[in-house]
């Protein structure tokens, strides 16, 4: 029998730092809050470890953990209240615990003098509690209620700066986006239930794997549902909007959650149902075309950005439409292995990214800053470690990942076009990476030196930031270089450590992994690398002479390709686009059809234009006197005998 | 009647299968005796406290009635089973409820308190009867108790204008209402020659007269449809909500529609169990109106209690969801849901009526702009319901929502549940602009009328329904096992006899 | 005989519940309501109803109607105002009563022979009969009703007493 792990303990440490927090925060001096934020997590982060160590000694994994048996039990399905521990669990878990402990820390510094310092920090504990809860689920009803919990804590944290008109609306934005998501999910779950009685992964892919006869069909159905989830939490194509907004919260949020937790789970779940979307050729495919798509379309319009963090959004959109292509391709070991990198590299470039934000109060847009190289030695080193890596630059992270998913596309047969616009968005990404690093931290300064300063020492000139802050940067710098290196592929020398150790989860759906790669193989892979570094080098370049060597050439590039030009730079006008086709029907159809016609209109039109002239006091009588209970005695009457008439009808045809 | 005569049978007197409502009966005529010995001008708070008492008693009666073998009593007029059980319980905790949060709300406001006390009881009485008839003479009278008590409890804040208003309108429009069911009764009595449910559902099996039963069956759902609010007998909704007082109307939304939707659930299951073809198509037209209109009826609204009015007509829609389903299944689906929604939606009034006063001070979304900051802890409670209401997994709204559309995917309604989940993506957006404007909108200036502060009573109440709303949702597991054996009772009175869970249930 | 007597009261009562509606001053309303119950007495005598017969000419026609009458004189109150008619009860309200009606007619019509014939007046409900139903098999709804009458007996207290 396995020793217990004590799974349950993982997310209650956060929870505990949220129930504390929330509740004495208030009262609670600001170091005895510190101390509990990163406390707890931290606690979580060490459990991990020790969970990592128990697995090198030999722990037997999968490994299942139940508390109430059943949670809920309905005619004909139940479900348990269980945690799944596998090698996929264990690096979600370590990316979570340890980048979120990372991100914890370097919070105490940036919100060091913000309002509701307890409040944004319950908050946090209360993302973690939720987003281990998602990852440790055993089953999807579990997962779900991680999900949607991540989702609302997302929602508050957006909204953090609550004097913001457009804080409140983009929180508003991502809930609802989310919730078209979620829809999917839930009827992938309900047809799940439907079909197989239960919920639990395991049960469901044992028994998917027992019928190898099942392909296509309804398991395509529930496929593409699950997609529909993935694509709003990830923000891909078509719910990718709601990402870019989401910047309005606070920056330690845009890099724990909307960069390297809590957008992820999309591609997590995608990898944890690989053995469904296997059947489902058609699926994978959408899968696929969905990532490349985004992965393009958003990082033409990182390129003409103008406020970090929004550069930052849209790459992070595209990078998870990496991801998305890895799985699509059933290289889903390499979509975790970017995750992981990602996580390091876009977590860095925001904490970053909040460094310079913090040192010129809160200045966001790239055109007035420049120059900050010598201010900020150390945000400019750090972040140069994860635009390296970003860009695809050997031996930095993303190098290892990027060329990964690229080679496991290329070698899939009839992909050549996705791995064509996978390798055009690589030189996109090295460009308007670097151009944000050109017009950040070279040329000559373009802020306004008095206006800058933070917090309440008053205005004091750029100034690097404090340790707590800078700290994370070294950390997540150091694994920006060196995280990737747990994926050095075999055909550069290396082991390929991270694919052998997923290989246990994923053998069932991805058979490619197991074929022992040839010579000839070999020699396609280096020149695969070759050829992504070359554009990643050439888009360096051609960021090099727009932004720093001949920055006039930028402008007359503008003026050339007006018409290219406008249609990004409005993002395609895809959230008007939204707008007018969705929100506004809906909208007109509660406030026309409902609102004044049933309200107003038809009951009471003539007298509320009588009595709108007339003084307010009136209103009591006017409805007193009005037709209003014998209009709604005629609609009841007009309802009760269409109510009759339709059950006639109906009765009488079945 | 065949009443099972076993030896524990006789053992018992058949006032034991009424004993919760002998039990509120007897406080509601205590109170009224005692308001007549108190001085007046004095506080009132004794009677609320022999109130709460007295419903206190009634609930552990109702927990009792589960060690008695189901069965009838009364010459097959009422039936006690695991069914009416649960339904006294949610009546019971809903009263309870609004009983502590009422303690203070009238005081001083209004000089007929006890008789305040005295209608909810009543009402109550009327409200549990329901759940437990198997005689629609008897569902009539009963509902009639409950209804006359709800008309004059919305009129009970008498010095503004829109309350009476609000009575005024429910009353006449209920009675017509009323007219409906009792139609429906005569009309099955002259198709099946009785009113007792077994005995319609014997002639409604042996085939008696379809024509007259769809007529008969449609006739009873339009004045249950009423009174739970569907549309499209739901226009009196939004007005009668924005009038009446906030605590009656947290009772209103949630009690006299759980027990009406048990009184559905045993007339259509129960006694037209075997016609399911006459309503199935009826309810799914009905279940998708309801939500609809109500959700986009609250999409523009910027009066809070009318929003929550056509949440309230939507939530109806999605609890009639569960109606599609087949038998077990869709009761403890829609038993379930009843729970969880009372949970929330008393939560929520019990709120408005803390943060607005007797004189109802907030009224628009905008009075709710930034309390999250002048009342933190009502805001989070509020918050709380709100997000339960959304269907936020870890909340009783979540399960609700989850059972409920299980159950009818799998009885084959999968687009019903595909047209409710996109509406209740619909719903969270207004859920949310309250959210926000409680959360996200800058403060405004205190003003006068916000003289808002809790007494122990009320935070009693908040503390039970918050607790409530997430014990539903994370150990759903008893009540819904409770809910499940109600399910199981409606196979007939002999078999509920047999039946034995319940017990097993509380030694669990 | 028993038919001719059947038309004449269905069609006053009938006629008295119109002109009940349609009189603006309430005292004539109430004279009409009298009427209709008095025929609705006469109608339940001929089902045999004997006791209910009475009893509706006891309670309604007599102690009810005067009740009203005495109400309506002691508030002294006057002719009704006419208001506003409502688009939705021409519009929705008439068309709904009138397929309702419809409906219900429909199905009394093709029902008529399933449901067999009886002559007027050829059975009687004794007592007997009436109170084994009500006291035995309806006791409990009997006695709930009192229940009923209480609440509408506060509920008339709370309406009519001013807050002071």
């Amino acid at each position: 029998m396995t020793p217990s792990l004590y799974l349950w303990l993982l997310p209650l440490f956060p929870l505990a730092g949220f129930a504390i927090n929330g509740i004495l925060g208030r009262r609670l001096p600001k170091a005895a809050v510190s101390a509990v934020a990163l406390l707890f997590p931290a606690a979580a982060f060490v459990q991990v470890l020790w969970i990592v160590a128990r697995a090198h000694q030999g722990l037997a994994l999968p490994y299942l953990e139940r508390f109430a048996t059943p949670w809920i039990a309905v005619t004909g399905f139940h479900a348990n209240f269980s945690f799944l521990l596998d090698q996929l669990t264990l690096v979600m878990l370590l990316v979570v615990t340890g980048v979120g402990l990372v991100i914890h820390l370097y919070s105490v510094g940036y919100m060091a003098a913000e309002d509701g310092y307890w409040r944004f920090f319950s908050y946090m504990n209360l993302f973690l509690f939720f987003m281990l809860t998602l990852v440790l689920a055993a089953n999807f009803l579990l997962m779900f209620v991680g999900w949607e919990g991540v989702g609302l804590v997302s929602y508050l944290l957006i909204g953090f700066y609550y004097t913001k008109d457009s804080a409140a609306n983009a929180g508003k934005k991502a809930f609802i986006v989310n919730r078209i998501g979620d829809f999917g999910f839930l009827l992938a779950m309900f047809l799940l239930i439907a079909h197989f009685g239960t919920l639990s992964f395991r049960e469901v892919f044992a028994n998917i794997s027992a019928h190898p006869d099942l392909q296509g069909g309804f398991l395509t159905a529930i496929a593409l549902l699950l997609l529909l989830g993935a694509t709003g939490k990830s923000a891909q194509i078509p719910l990718y909007v709601w990402l870019p907004d989401a910047m309005e919260g606070p920056t330690p949020v845009s890099a724990l959650i909307h960069a390297a937790t809590m957008v992820t789970a999309g591609v997590y779940m995608l990898a944890r149902a690989h053995v469904l979307f296997g059947r489902s050729p058609l699926a994978l495919a959408i899968v696929a075309i969905i990532g490349a798509a985004t992965a393009f379309f958003a990082a033409t319009i990182g390129v003409l950005q103008t406020d970090i963090k929004r550069v930052l959004a849209y790459s992070t959109i595209s990078q998870l439409g990496y991801m998305f292509l890895a799985c699509g391709v059933a290289a889903y070991s390499m979509g975790i292995f970017h995750l992981v990198t990602h996580a390091f590299f876009k977590a860095l470039l925001f904490l970053a990214a909040g460094s310079v934000i913090h040192a010129l109060g809160g200045e966001q847009d790239m055109r007035k800053m420049g120059g900050l190289r010598k201010k900020l030695p150390v945000t400019f080193w750090t972040m140069t470690a994860a635009v390296f890596a970003i860009s695809g630059l050997f031996p930095f992270a993303g190098f290892f990942s990027k060329d990964a998913i690229l080679a496991a596309t290329f070698e899939t047969p009839g992909e050549k076009i996705l791995w064509a616009v996978g390798l055009v968005t690589a030189g996109l990404t090295s460009f308007y990476m670097f151009r944000l690093w050109y017009m950040t931290f070279f040329g000559s300064p373009r802020y306004d030196e008095s206006s800058a300063g933070h917090g309440e020492h008053g205005p004091h000139g750029v100034h690097e930031s404090p340790w707590a802050m800078l700290l994370p940067l070294v950390i997540l710098g150091i694994l920006s270089l060196a995280g990737g290196w747990i994926g050095w592929p075999a055909a550069l020398g290396g082991h390929d450590w991270i694919a052998h150790f997923l290989d246990p989860v994923f053998t069932s759906a991805s058979n490619a992994q197991l074929v022992v790669p040839s010579a000839a193989d070999f020699r396609l892979e280096r020149i695969l690398a070759g050829v992504s570094m070359l554009v990643a080098l050439f888009g360096w370049w051609l960021a090099d002479l727009m932004y720093r060597r001949k920055p006039q050439l930028a402008d007359s590039a503008e003026q050339k390709t007006r018409p290219l030009y406008t249609p990004i730079w409005n993002k395609y006008w895809v959230d008007e686009m939204y707008g007018a086709v969705i929100v506004r029907p809906i909208l007109a159809l509660s406030r026309n059809l409902l609102g004044r016609g049933v309200e107003t209109g038809i009951i009471d039109g003539a007298n509320t234009a009588m009595t709108a002239t007339a003084s307010g006091a009136s209103s009591g009588i006017r409805r007193m006197q009005s037709g209003n209970i014998r209009s709604y005695a005629g609609w009841l009457a007009a309802g009760a005998a269409a109510v009759l008439i339709v059950a006639l009808y109906l009765s009488h045809s079945f | 009647m065949n009443e099972p005569m076993t030896p524990s049978m006789i053992a018992f007197s058949p006032a034991l299968r009424i004993l919760p409502e002998i039990l509120m009966t007897l406080t509601g005529v205590l109170v009224m005796l005692v308001e007549a010995v108190l001085k007046p001008r004095t506080s009132r708070k004794p009677l609320g406290i022999v109130a709460i008492l007295g419903t206190l008693a009634a609930i552990a009666a109702s927990v009792y009635q589960l060690f008695l073998p189901a069965g009838t009593a009364f010459f097959g007029t009422v039936q006690s089973d695991a069914f009416s059980v649960f339904f006294h319980l949610v009546i019971g905790c809903i009263v309870l409820v609004t009983l502590l949060i009422s303690l203070d709300y009238f005081e001083g406001h209004t000089s007929f308190v006890g008789e305040y006390y005295a209608l909810i009881l009543f009402g109550a009485t009327g409200m549990m009867l329901m759940t437990c008839s198997v005689e629609l003479l008897m569902v009539f009278i009963s509902l009639e108790i409950s209804s006359i008590s709800t008309y004059i409890l919305a009129g009970y804040r008498k010095r503004s204008a829109t309350s009476p208003e609000a009575s005024i309108k429910y009353f006449l429009l209920g009675s017509f209402a009323t007219a409906f069911f009792l139609y429906g009764i005569a009309l099955c009595f002259g198709a099946t020659g009785s009113t007792n449910l077994y005995e319609i559902a014997k002639g409604v099996a042996d085939g008696a007269s379809p024509l007259l039963l769809t007529v008969a069956f449609g006739m009873m759902l339009i004045g249950l449809g009423f009174k739970v609010s569907l549309a499209p007998f739901h226009v009196w909704t939004p007005d009668v909500y924005e009038g009446a007082p906030a605590p009656v109307v947290g009772l209103m939304s949630t009690a006299p529609k759980a027990a009406a939707f048990a009184v559905l659930l045993r007339i259509a299951y129960g006694a037209f169990g075997t016609a399911i073809h006459i309503w199935m198509p009826l309810v799914w037209i009905m279940a998708v109106l309801s939500m609809t209109i109500g959700n986009l009826g609250a999409l523009t609204q910027r009066n809070v209690k009318r929003m929550l009015a056509y949440s309230s007509i939507a939530h109806a829609g999605y609890l009639l969801v569960a109606f599609t389903a087949l038998a077990p299944m869709g009761i403890a689906a829609a038993s379930f849901y009843t729970a969880a929604y009372a949970a929330m939606n008393v939560g929520a009034f019990g709120i408005i009526s803390y943060l607005s006063g007797y004189n109802e001070a907030r009224t628009s979304l905008s009075d709710f702009a930034g309390i999250a900051r002048r009342h933190p802890v009502a805001a989070a409670a509020f918050a709380v319901f709100l997000i339960s209401l959304i269907g936020i997994p870890f909340t009783a709204g979540f399960f609700g929502k989850f059972y409920v559309f299980t159950a009818a995917i799998n009885s084959g309604n999968a687009w019903l549940a595909v047209l409710g989940l996109l509406n209740s993506g619909v719903a969270a957006f207004y859920y949310l602009r309250l959210l926000a404007q409680m959360y996200m909108v800058p403060v405004e200036p205190p003003r006068e009328a916000d003289t808002a502060h809790a007494r122990p009573a009320f935070i009693l109440a908040m503390a039970i329904l918050v607790l409530a709303v997430f014990a539903l949702g994370i150990f759903p597991g008893r009540i819904l096992d409770l809910a499940r054996a109600g399910a199981a009772t409606f196979s007939g009175p002999a078999n509920a006899a047999s039946q034995t869970v319940p017990v097993a249930l509380l030694r669990r | 005989m028993n038919v001719a007597i059947f038309i004449l009261f269905a069609l006053l009562c009938l006629g008295g519940a119109l002109n009940l509606l349609l009189q603006r001053h309430p005292i004539n309303s109430a004279l009409s309501l009298i009427v209709v119950m008095s025929s609705l007495s006469v109608l339940y005598l001929l089902l045999g109803a004997e006791f209910l017969a009475l009893a509706q000419i006891i309670v309604y026609s007599g102690a009810i109607m005067v009740l009203f009458v005495f109400v309506i004189m002691l508030l002294n109150a006057g002719e009704e105002e006419r208001t506003h008619g409502s688009r939705a009860a021409y519009f929705a309200g008439i068309p709904g009563v009138l397929a309702l009606f419809a409906v219900l007619a429909g199905t009394f019509v093709t029902l008529r022979l399933s449901f067999g014939g009886t002559r007027l007046g050829a059975f009687l409900v004794t007592t007997g009969d009436l109170s084994r139903v009500l006291f035995r098999n309806l006791l409990l709804p009997f006695e709930v009703t009192s229940v009923l009458i209480l609440v509408a007996i506060l509920g008339a207290v709370v309406l009519a007493r001013k807050e002071h």
